[in-house]
Formats: structure tokens, sequence, C-alpha cells
């Protein structure tokens, strides 16, 4: 009797559970803060104190002599090799001190208690230098050098031209110009920064690790080391948040290392929350000035920009952010002429890293805002102005990323549809001119990002290992790294839809850099897509051996079969020629014809890398989002109330509809934070509210109710048609809440956060008694 | 960082006041504000530790003739929903609501909330305002101190090292008193106070009496509103008194400018919470 096997339910577009998140829910995931090696020591810094000195003087002799201490790194008995992004950051200082956060030496120890109190013992003497934290007056003449190669201070510089803003400009109808002070927030991950350094007896370096790159990691750790970078082998034990903050080494990865190499046992050295706070990096603060200019009908002429990035004490990626800024800047809209420079002067601040979003944040504050105060002056709705300006499918911005299927346009008229923008917009406009202390206001914010990858490394590419044992049960080893952010579902659904069985017969293999294929890392929302497509392009490769074994066995030709339920099926009709499991065993034991199903593949994106002009199509695609945001302000003590967000975006296809859900209101909550309530607060170098009593992020209460919806254009390069969604729900909301807050109140902040306290300032004055 | 050598968990006052009187003891009780300051090292540990929560004599709410005594371990969460409290000082149930997050009200006593000192503390404006007094032991007897004398600076109280607070008394409130408590964060939880203001009086006719007034946040220890007191005291409830009020409330207040807030918005803050009690209890 024939067994007619069903055709399942697919998997794409379900709401498929993270497999790693039961064991978070009940508190079973070891992360990597709770290991414990066995003859483990734990490990601390001593940081500095100084903001800007030289070091005169490290004394570690009382330090030594607590019981329990084994090990002590200094500057003097440690490797001398650089980290960052110029490499111009030494692990452990010697010379001289740059920043709050630096390291003067790490401890290791029996016990956390011994640690402290050696820590305290160490005696520093120095000598302060002036100091500079400004990132306009550490470009100008005569200030103090931050660093005595980089005269002037100059950091990286970014410059991209495209057509005539001067002619441009003249040709205006409507300019305007405007400065924004963009502030520093930091990821506040749950799991606060850790590592476990261990050697072998051969010298070789096992590094468990949060970072969220883990095949460069080696390459950026080992100069630092004196080690090459093949001795270094990453394991990636479950980490409590990431967000981009583990996308660079950091002084304390090799200083771990340092003091591992020293007491010859495994270190494992950890922060307080007050150091995440103090020293991990934050997001890149900016000030921007812009002109817009626009014909009286609307059409955008112009848009000249001019950033200065204060780049702290060392460079780490916050630096570079106007790679992804200049992007949306020069070419979110029609822009026919823009010019762009960047600069990232040293100062004596803390220094920014890569965060969700990347410069992407900062530039959707900017031209979401701009946009709006565009429309008023031009007296076109904010609809209308930027539909105006909206780019239809197929057009190059002025960088060459080509949006294929721009979906901007559509967008931002659904969202409005939606949310019944005009006339509440309208309304709460006229509402303004009434008495009143509650006011409701609403805004749209758009932006555009990469959605196929981000080709800034000479690879974007992402390597899958896939294998099916005797049982029937995949494996896929996968280069791309699981840090919460989901891939591990997607993967398995991917795959489980491809080989016709279900997904908890698909394991994931990605946390031991010894056995992955090598991958860029989580960044630039392209891991969905990148790791997606590889992983499903191996298990294709998997089928179709399979499918062609299956033929011989059945003399049924393999293009009229398929994999169904754990089956061999015929196409057609679904009868079963065998069981997939069985199968699998023939084909291994086989005798001569023996065969493994171990399929690998390397997945390169067809994007390119940008030329030294910042010309390149980056990207295998793009994606746009228009958010609106309802909310209320109390103008008596400046309180926001959020209503609603209403989130449209292009995300290509829906993979796993829980995941995309948990990654849009996650991310909203960090664009909320940025754009309401979250500011690390550093005042001549030192971070002032290094807690979450006084760091406000966002909690439960807060949130409003968020209505996704997903534009699903099936993106051809996409698995399955998806794009990369991750970074869009951060970097929108910010800019959506501004403009709804000046269509409540009147009033535009181009300083976020919005607080309390500067809505009042604005509404009831006081300005000059205001202490800054 | 010091160390702790000895733990003890006395189960009466006595006990307790007996440890008080042979050395350097911290005392614990929720814990909230404690573990978190001996973390980040701004408090150290003395070499004893003594946990007061096993003491009965200091847990619970009662009402004694006019008097009403809150033990010292009475949590926020029990303020929140004691019937006693809801009866006679609601003031103080409407604080509890706003006091943190549910976890903390769970954990935190009012007995530490007011020896934590904290000029934002939450639990001690209403009873400043209520005109309550603390009742602190030692081995030499009991002493009641006004809570309104009882501060002299953030973190400073005039509590003796050898002195337990064990509760809190206070004066049932005129028939009709009426009040309210006002506090303003950026958030609607786990909050601390920028600014925060009990005001409560009895009002007749429109003719407000009995007034009394506390503010948080705004000074080196919660505060009594003497000049707002006086200003409202007698007078009828109406726009031009109320308005009047803010702006005496929110000259009295003595606040600095740090991290959370302004010196200027608290004020601001201040006068906005102190019209709004008054225009809710009129």
């Amino acid at each position: 009797m024939d067994q007619i096997v069903e055709k399942p339910d697919t998997l794409i577009g379900a709401a498929f559970p993270k497999p790693d998140a039961p064991d978070k829910v009940v508190g079973k995931t070891t992360y990597i803060n709770d290991m414990v090696l066995p003859r483990m020591l734990v490990a601390k810094i001593k940081r500095t104190d100084r903001v800007h000195a030289k070091i005169l003087s490290v004394d570690i002799s009382e330090a030594e002599k607590v019981p329990g201490i084994v090990a002590i790194a200094t500057a003097e008995n440690s490797p001398k090799g650089l980290i960052g992004v110029l490499k111009d950051n030494p692990p452990l200082k010697g010379d001289k001190v740059r920043c709050i956060r630096d390291e003067i030496a790490g401890v290791a120890g029996e016990t956390e208690e011994a640690v402290n109190r050696a820590l305290e013992l160490i005696k520093v003497e120095y000598e302060d230098l002036p100091t500079v934290f400004d990132p306009e007056e550490a470009l100008k003449e005569g200030a103090p050098l931050i660093h005595e190669d980089k005269p002037g201070n100059i950091g990286l510089t970014f410059d991209f031209e495209h057509g005539d803003v001067k002619k441009a400009e003249a040709e205006s109808d409507v300019v305007l110009e405007e400065k924004y002070e963009l502030h520093y927030v930091t990821h506040t991950c749950m799991g606060p920064g850790c590592v476990i350094a261990d050697f072998d007896t051969h010298g070789k370096l096992t590094i468990y690790t949060q970072t969220q790159y883990p095949y460069n990691y080696k390459m950026d750790l080992a100069p630092a080391l004196d080690i090459p970078a093949g001795d270094i082998r990453v394991i990636q034990p479950p980490t409590g948040g990431a967000f981009g903050s583990k996308l660079d080494v950091y002084p304390f990865e090799p200083i771990a290392v340092y003091l591992a190499k020293i007491a010859r046992r495994p270190v494992k050295l950890f922060f307080s929350r007050e150091e995440e706070f103090i020293a991990s990096p934050t997001r890149q603060p900016a000030r921007v000035y812009i002109k817009q200019g626009a014909k009286k009908d609307g059409t955008i002429t112009f848009r000249d920009v001019q950033v200065y990035l204060n780049n702290g004490g060392y460079t780490s990626w916050g630096a570079t952010i106007p790679a992804v800024m200049m992007r949306t800047m020069t070419g979110h809209f029609r822009i026919p002429n823009v010019e762009f420079h960047s600069v990232a002067p040293y100062t004596n601040n803390p220094f920014a890293g890569s965060f969700r979003g990347y410069g992407n944040v900062q530039a959707t504050y900017v031209t979401a805002t701009l946009m709006d105060k565009m429309a008023e002056e031009l007296g076109m709705d904010p609809i209308e102005f930027r539909l105006k300006n909206a780019q239809e499918p197929g057009e190059r911005t002025p960088q060459n990323s080509l949006l294929k299927n721009a979906a901007l346009a559509d967008c931002i008229k659904i969202s409005a549809e939606k949310t019944d923008f005009l006339k509440k917009h309208a309304e709460y406009t006229e509402a303004r001119k009434t008495p009143g202390r509650i006011r409701q206001g609403i805004g749209i914010a758009t932006s555009v990002h990469n959605a196929g990858g981000a080709k800034i490394h000479k690879s974007d590419g992402c390597g899958t290992i896939l294998t099916m044992d005797d049982y029937g049960r995949a494996t896929v080893i996968t280069g791309a790294s699981e840090i919460g952010q989901g891939i591990d579902a997607v993967i398995t659904q991917l795959v489980s839809e491809e080989l016709g069985i279900p997904p908890s017969d698909v394991l994931i293999a990605n946390d031991d850099s010894a056995i992955g294929p090598w991958d860029v890392g989580v960044h630039a929302s392209r891991t969905t897509f990148i790791a997606g497509n590889s992983a499903r392009n191996a298990a294709v490769k998997a089928k179709q051996q399979i499918l062609a074994a299956a033929a011989r066995q059945s003399n049924v030709s393999a293009d009229k079969l398929e994999l169904r339920g754990g089956h061999v099926v015929q196409k057609d009709n679904g009868v079963s020629v065998t069981k997939l499991d069985r199968l699998i065993r023939a084909m291994h034991f086989a005798g001569e014809d023996a065969e493994l199903v171990m399929v690998s593949e390397y997945y390169e994106p067809p994007s390119e890398l940008e030329d030294k002009n910042h010309v390149g199509d980056i990207s295998a695609a793009y994606a746009h989002g228009a958010y609106i945001t309802e909310l209320e302000v109390d103008t008596l003590t400046g309180g926001v109330k959020l209503h609603k967000i209403t989130a449209v975006q292009d995300v290509g296809k829906v993979i796993n509809k829980l995941g995309i859900e948990g990654q849009m209101e996650g991310g909203i909550a960090q664009g909320i934070g940025y754009g309401l309530s979250e500011e690390l607060i550093i005042e001549e170098g030192i971070v002032k509210n290094p807690n979450f009593r006084d760091y406000k992020v966002v909690t439960a209460p807060e949130m409003p109710e968020i209505e996704c919806h997903f534009i699903e254009d099936d993106e051809e390069t996409g698995p399955f048609g998806a794009k990369g969604i991750s970074e869009l729900p951060c970097i929108i909301p910010g800019a959506s809440i501004a403009n709804a807050v000046y269509n409540a109140i009147g009033v535009r902040f181009d300083n976020p956060p919005i607080t309390p306290e500067k809505i009042v300032r604005a509404l009831h004055g006081g300005k000059a008694e205001a202490a800054e | 960082m010091n160390t702790v050598e000895n733990y003890i968990a006395p189960g009466s006052i006595e006990e307790a006041a007996a440890a008080l009187a042979a050395g350097p003891v911290t005392i614990v009780a929720g814990g909230t504000d404690l573990m978190l300051q001996t973390g980040s090292g701004a408090i150290a540990y003395a070499k004893t530790l003594m946990n007061v929560r096993r003491i009965a004599e200091m847990q619970g709410v009662s009402i004694d003739g006019d008097t009403i005594r809150i033990g010292a371990l009475t949590t926020i969460t029990e303020l929140k929903s004691d019937a006693i409290i809801a009866e006679h000082l609601p003031v103080v149930a409407e604080m509890a609501d706003k006091f943190a997050s549910d976890q903390i009200r769970n954990a935190s006593t009012i007995g530490g909330n007011i020896c934590n000192a904290s000029p934002a503390g939450d639990g001690i404006v209403p009873l400043m305002m209520y005109g309550a007094d603390v009742v602190l032991a030692s081995a030499k007897g009991n002493r009641n101190v006004a809570l309104s004398e009882f501060f002299t600076g953030p973190g400073k109280t005039v509590k003796a090292d050898n002195e337990l607070l064990v509760a809190i008394e206070i004066a049932k409130p005129a028939a009709g008193f009426k009040g309210g408590f006002g506090k303003f964060g950026p958030r609607p939880a786990l909050e601390i106070a920028m600014a925060s203001v009990a005001l409560g009086g009895v009002v007749k006719d429109g003719v407000i009496s009995n007034v009394s007034v506390a503010f948080g946040a705004v000074g080196p220890t919660p505060m009594m509103g003497a000049k707002t007191t006086a200003l409202l005291e007698g007078k009828t409830l109406n726009e031009e008194t109320i308005s009047a009020a803010g702006e005496a409330a929110s000259e009295e207040v003595t606040p600095i400018d740090d991290v959370r807030a302004s010196a200027w918005y608290r004020r601001h803050l201040i006068r906005v919470m102190t019209e709004e009690i008054l225009n809710d209890v009129g």
C-alpha cells in the first residue's frame, strides 16, 4: 500500500519560536558570565581616574602582596601591539592616558575580593596634561595633542561630492541651514563585558568571548598578543546582547590574555555594570551642519553636509559611521547635488564603537526632521513633500546604490493611510492655537538601509557546512553567529523547508571558530540575507544529492521527486518512495559507492566595494521604512506619553513572524530611548550617569502599541525573497518622535534626547537661569 | 571594601539594641539601598551585619487611640494595601503606588527608606506631611524624634550609631483631612523623583485649614514647606490662592542642579505639582 505524505504547511513566514528561548526563560542558559573553567582565575582592570595625563609611575608592589593575587599585567610586562580600527590603542597604557576608560593594569587572582583589594593598592603617579573635549575645539591650532603621531588631532575623514551644490543653492527657492547635536548613548547589554582566556601547553589560545565577528576577530586580536592569528580559537558561549558593541577588539580582551599567559591558568575578566557604562563603546555622537534647498514646487535641489564626530581618545568603529551615514544623507530621497564631509578629531572623551543602525540613526534624525521643516517652509504637507522626492524603483543614488524595487513611496502612503496622518496632523497643528495642557502629536520619519549585506570587507560572504546523519537529521555548521538576534531560528526554518524535515531535526552549530567556516560577522542587517542564502544553498545541494540517490534507487527521475515530511516522495502525488533516514543509511552503507550527505557552500552576495570616492553598489538590496509615531505632551511637566508607533517596512519576505516582530519591537524600544530618554552624560570626559537609575532605558510601561506592516516584495536575491530588516526599527523612531513632538507643541529639538526638561524650557522659557 | 565577619539576626528590639551597644553594626532590612551602596563602595560594611527582619515588634501597622504606629519593617507593598493606612493616611498609600517597582516595593521597608535619608526618599515626604515621629530604640530606652527634624543632610540623620529606628508614629489626621502626593520622573515606574510634593489640609466651605506641606528632592533633605503652609492656612482655595501657593512652594525649596534635573526645572515641577494637588483637594 502506497504511503501518501501530505505537503506540510510552509515554515516560511511562520511564527517559529527561537530554539534558544526556552532555556533562557527558565534560567538554564550558561552565559559566558556564568562560565567557570577548572583552575580559573578572576580578573579586573585598574583604570585611570584622569582624562589626559602623562603616566609617571605605576607601582604594583603592594598589590602583588595581597594573598590570592596570581598575576598583574602592566604596559611594562605585556606585549606592545596595538588594537583598534586605526591601531592607535595600546591595551595597557604605559606613557599616557587619553580618556577616562584607560587601562593601567590587569589583575588576576583566586577571588574577586582579593582582586578588588589589589586594585586599590596599585599606585599611579600622573602629570596632568591640557584637555580638549569638543571636536571643533580639538581641530583648532594650539589644541592639546591627543596622539603625538596624529597632528591636528585628525582621525578619519570622509568626503563625497556629486553634482554642483553651489549652483544648486543659487537656483533654489528655499534653503534651510541647520545645526544638530547628536548625543552619546550606549548599548546597555544585559550581559556586561566578559572574556575568558586559556592557553594550552603548546601556547595556543582558546578565547571564550562575546564577539559578534569571530573570524576577523582573530586577525584584530593577534597583533596585540604577539601570537599568530591562526593560533587563536574563538568560542562564543551564549551572550547577553551585543547590538554592535562586540564588533571590535577592546582592551579588556588582550588584557585577559596577558594575564592567562603570565598565570598559566585560565583567566576570566569581567565588567561591573558601572564599568559596562563607562568602558564599553558608545554610539558615535555627531555634530551635523546641514543645508538643504528646494524649488517652490517641492523638488529638492541639494544637500550640503559637514559632520564633526567626537572621536574620543582612540579609534574604533564609531569614527567610521560616515560610511553608512553618508548613504542616507546623500541618497535618501532624490538629491541631485550633494556634498558630504566629515572629520573625527581626537579628544579626551571616551570613544564610540558600532551600534545597531550605525551612522544611520544619526543621519535619519537629521534628515527626517529636516524634511519636515522644509515641507512646512514650502507650505506643503509632510506626506506630499516626501512623495514628491521619493525615488522610483530602479533609480540609483549618487553613491550608486541601486534601488531595484524601492518601496519608499509605498511605505509613506501606507503608513499615512493606516494612521489617518494628514487629518490628525492638521487637526493637532490647529489645536496648538487654543489653550490646553495636554497636546496630541503625530509625526512621520523614513529611512533607507542596506538589506542585502554590506560589502565593507573584500568578502561579504558566509560559509555553511551541512551534514546529515544516519537518522535523517541535519547539522548545519554556519559561520553566522547567534547573539540573540534569532539567526538559529531562521536557518532552521530555511533548512527544514528545503529538506522536508521537521525543524526539531535541524541542529545549528556556530560557536567555535575551529569548526565553523568564515563569515564577516553579525552587522549591517546582513545575517538573514547572507547566512540565510548560504544555508539555503547548502540545503539545496544536499537535497540534490539525496534526490539523485533516491532516483537511482527508485527509477523515478530526480526532477519528479521531492523531500517532504521525512520522506522522498513523488512530486505529483505525494507517494513515498522511501523514508529519508533509510535512504541516507542506504547511501552511507553502499560498499564501494558509499557516500555521506555532507555539503559545503560559500555564499558571496552580488555587491561591490565602494571606490575611493565612496561610489559603489555595496549591497545586494536596500530596504525602506516609514514609521509614524502618535503621542501626547504634557506641556506643564514636559512628560511625553507615546500612544502608538505604526511601522511600515519593506522586508522582502517574512521568514520568521515571531522573530521579525521581536526585532522590530526591540529595535523600536532602542529607537525610542534614543529620541526621548537615553543619554550617556559625559562632562569633561567623565561619565556622569553610569547606572540604570540615571541612564534611562525605556521600560515596559512606556512602550506604546506597535503596529507592524510588512511590505513583501520578494527580493530576487534573498533567501525565499527575504531582506535584512534589523536596523531600521532602531533607526527611524527617534526622528518620528521628534516630528510628532513638533506637531504637538510647535517646538523643534535638534539635540535629542527630547527630555521633559528640554520641553519645559522651550515652552516656559527659563533659558537665562538654566545651568547647562 | 570591608568584609563582614559576623552575621546576627536578633529576634527582639532588646537583643538588637544590645548588639548595637556592643559595637559597630551594619543594619540590614530590605537591603534595596544597602546592597547597591555597599556594592558601589559608597558605604562600607561594619564587621557585624545585623538582619533585623526577624523582629516581630517592628512589623505591621496598628492603631492605638489617636496614634497610628507603622512598624519600621512594614514593606512599601504592605503600605500600599493596608486598611488602616488606606483609611487614615491615604497619601502614604498613594506614595506607595508610585514607589519604584513591584519587586522593590516587596523588599523595601519604610524604616529603611527613612534611614537611607535620601533627599528624594519617596516614603519620607508624605509621612513628614502627616507630622510623623520616628521611634528610636537603644539599650538606654526609646526616644521619639519628629521626622521633620530627623534629617541633617543627604544620607545623614540624628539617629546615633547605637540606635535602631523601630517604628513611625503619627497622630490621626483631623476629620476631613485630604491630601495628595505628586512625584515626577520621566518614567512611570522604576524612577527616582526629580521632585516630589505631599500636601494636605481640611477644606471646609472652600477654606483650607490644618495645612501641611512637605517636599522631596529639592534640598539636602526632604523638607517641610513652612511658607507655603502659612500662605495657605485659612485661605479660600481659589485660583488665585492656588497660584500663589505654587509660587511660594517653588520659591521656598532649595534644589540643586544635578545629572537628573536643573534647579530651575525642579522649582517648576514643585509649582506644577503643588497646584495640581490643591486643585484636586479643593
